[in-house]
């Protein structure tokens, strides 16, 4: 046992050897996943072509038909038009990112900038264990107390009955996804910038102050302006975390594959909405139906390329900024 | 490092000999493949049934009750779970070994408590003819909010089959990904209607289907209509190490105890 730990068993070398050997692991993981989900889903891509990402006929019924395919490989049934699904995957982040990142970034300049100290030590801990909930106690929450109080107490009658042909409002709805989600992603976004909010050197806002410039201006053209990679971080973490949330989307957001019209007026909130993730656990129950299992991994694939074109759209957006700002943590 | 490679190696092969202990004793495997409404019931069984007989193995795949069906005839596997009854249509030399029954109820808010619902109410609600509680006796007016299952479900495959007939199922219905998730919707909105295994009652009201109220006991005597059969079917009469497992799941105490957790057992 000494032998192994002793210096001269691990040089330098050896170590950086090792080392790399697990690095090049995990891209030959993120690799060989890439390729499997694709393979598994190809089938489903192939027979749908373009249409496959477009709208049409009601998608709860399109995969209802694949699930009942005849079990005979050349009958079985592809057709699918995952429009409503892609649209709810974005719409859910989209507010939930962009509602998150207002409240995080004035959260933030809050606890770094004006916060008393004793509250300042309250409040970053609790942001910090927020930020570790997991997302099925988000999920129970909502289901057990969001969604009934909206379903029977904030949905008229009225409401429900000028749609009841089209869609059912019973609180499952965009509003309360959105909601719990914005709930769900806004403390990584503040921890994120607070750190920072932080790291601005001191020097630049008391620069500032010395120019007699008030606090909340200075931090508001200076600090914040410095941060602004970070801050693009934190939302593109936060994003994908949204993307990726099912579980909890499934129990409040979506159980029909539904596309709320903004054209709805103030009733667009109160619509059920699906996003991929959550359709992808909902329907986890008929994977070994071949052609089923293909489409559920076609979502898989989406979401995978949707994750890997955030993180570049990240890095593109953060090149820019650097110049005038601190590298992003 | 040689010799840390070679104790690498030894605790590797040690791992790999305890995890896997019997690899070399010859076993028979019983392959089923199907209904995803059985699979769950048949996963219990077979976990308890290995336990007691050493030489049985099991390959469990699902797929829907018609796959099982077909690759039973085409002798793709021992045993096809169905969870519906033979058809006309089905390859000829199939036995369908019945080993249990599940009900099916309609449940409704407890502030909701419709009396009795008939076939052709049922599919008047479930197809969104009907889209007000008002329209349905006993009802209390209001919306209807359906409250369903995923289409990878046995359940809804049950329902489709048995409750709907030849109407087709309304696509406003939420569509939940299980039994619990069901009770718990309905548990929650004065509106809402739903279907789950009769284990999943609790907390919500039940309806009387064609006036039969979905009971265990008129389950059981066959009065209530919802009610399907589970099948393992096997191609001509089961033989040797199958024909020993169905037995044993149709009659042996401890398996007519695992049927009865969640389902209607046969005795």
């Amino acid at each position: 046992m000494r032998r192994m730990l002793s210096a001269g068993t691990w040089t330098d070398q050896r170590v950086e050897r090792l080392l790399g050997a697990l690095a090049c692991t995990v891209l030959a993981l993120i690799a060989a996943m890439v390729v499997f989900v694709f393979a598994k889903a190809w089938p489903s891509f192939a027979h749908n072509g373009l249409a496959w990402f477009g709208g049409g006929g009601n998608v709860d019924r399109q995969l209802a038909a694949i699930f009942d395919s005849p079990s005979n490989p050349q009958d079985y049934v592809y057709t699918l038009h995952a429009w409503p699904m892609l649209y709810a995957t974005a719409l859910l982040s989209g507010i939930a990112v962009i509602c998150g990142l207002v409240f995080a970034l004035l959260c933030a300049v809050f606890i770094v900038e004006f916060a008393p100290e004793p509250m300042r030590r309250v409040l970053e801990p609790a942001v910090r264990l927020l930020a570790a909930v997991p997302s099925v106690v988000y999920g129970l929450i909502g289901i057990l107390v969001l969604v009934p109080l909206v379903g029977n107490h904030v949905v008229s009658e009225s409401m429900k009955r000028s749609v009841a042909y089209v869609v059912q409002l019973d609180g499952t709805s965009l509003l309360v996804g959105a909601a719990v989600l914005t709930v769900m992603v806004t403390p990584i976004m503040i921890a994120i910038v607070v750190d920072a909010l932080r790291a601005v050197p001191r020097g630049w806002t008391e620069g500032a102050a010395a120019l007699g410039v008030n606090r909340w201006r200075a931090t508001w053209t200076i600090s914040v302006r410095a941060a602004r990679p970070a801050i693009v971080a934190a939302a593109v973490l936060a994003t994908a975390r949204a993307l990726g949330e099912a579980i909890m989307l499934a129990m409040v957001a979506g159980s029909v594959g539904f596309a709320p019209n903004p054209l709805d007026g103030l009733l667009f909130w109160f619509e059920p909405a699906r996003p991929l993730a959550a359709t992808i656990v909902d329907n986890a129950e008929g994977l070994s139906v071949v052609p089923f299992g293909q489409t559920i991994y076609a979502f898989a694939a989406v979401l995978l390329v949707s994750s890997l074109f955030l993180s570049l759209a990240g890095w593109a957006a953060k090149r820019p900024l650097k110049r005038y700002g601190l590298a992003a943590r | 490092m040689p010799r840390l490679t070679t104790r690498l190696a030894v605790a590797s092969a040690a791992a790999l000999a305890l995890g896997v202990p019997s690899v070399a004793a010859a076993k028979t495997t019983i392959t089923m493949s199907g209904s995803t409404s059985v699979a769950p019931l048949a996963a219990k069984l077979a976990k308890a049934y290995v336990k007691t007989h050493r030489g049985v193995a099991f390959k469990l795949l699902q797929g829907g009750s018609d796959v099982g069906i077909s690759d039973v005839a085409h002798d793709r596997v021992t045993i096809g779970n169905s969870s519906r009854d033979p058809k006309p249509t089905d390859p000829p030399g199939l036995v369908f070994n019945k080993i249990a029954r599940d009900a099916v109820c309609l449940i409704t808010n407890n502030a909701n408590p419709v009396g009795n619902l008939s076939s052709a109410q049922v599919q008047g609600i479930f197809s969104g003819s009907v889209r007000d509680w008002g329209a349905v006796p006993n009802g209390k007016g209001g919306t209807i909010d359906l409250v369903g299952r995923t289409a990878a479900s046995g359940t809804y495959d049950a329902f489709l089959k048995i409750f709907m007939g030849s109407a087709r199922l309304s696509t406003t219905m939420a569509q939940k990904a299980s039994n619990g998730l069901v009770q718990q919707s309905v548990k929650s909105d004065p509106n809402g209607i739903g279907y789950v295994s009769l284990a999943f009652t609790a907390g919500v009201h039940t309806a009387s289907y064609n006036g039969v109220p979905c009971t265990l006991r008129n389950a059981k005597s066959g009065q209530y209509g919802g009610v399907r059969n589970f099948f393992m079917v096997t191609r001509g009469a089961a033989t040797g190490a199958t024909k020993k497992w169905i037995n044993w799941v149709q009659k042996d105490p401890t398996a007519q105890q695992i049927v009865a957790t969640d389902w209607v057992p046969l005795a």
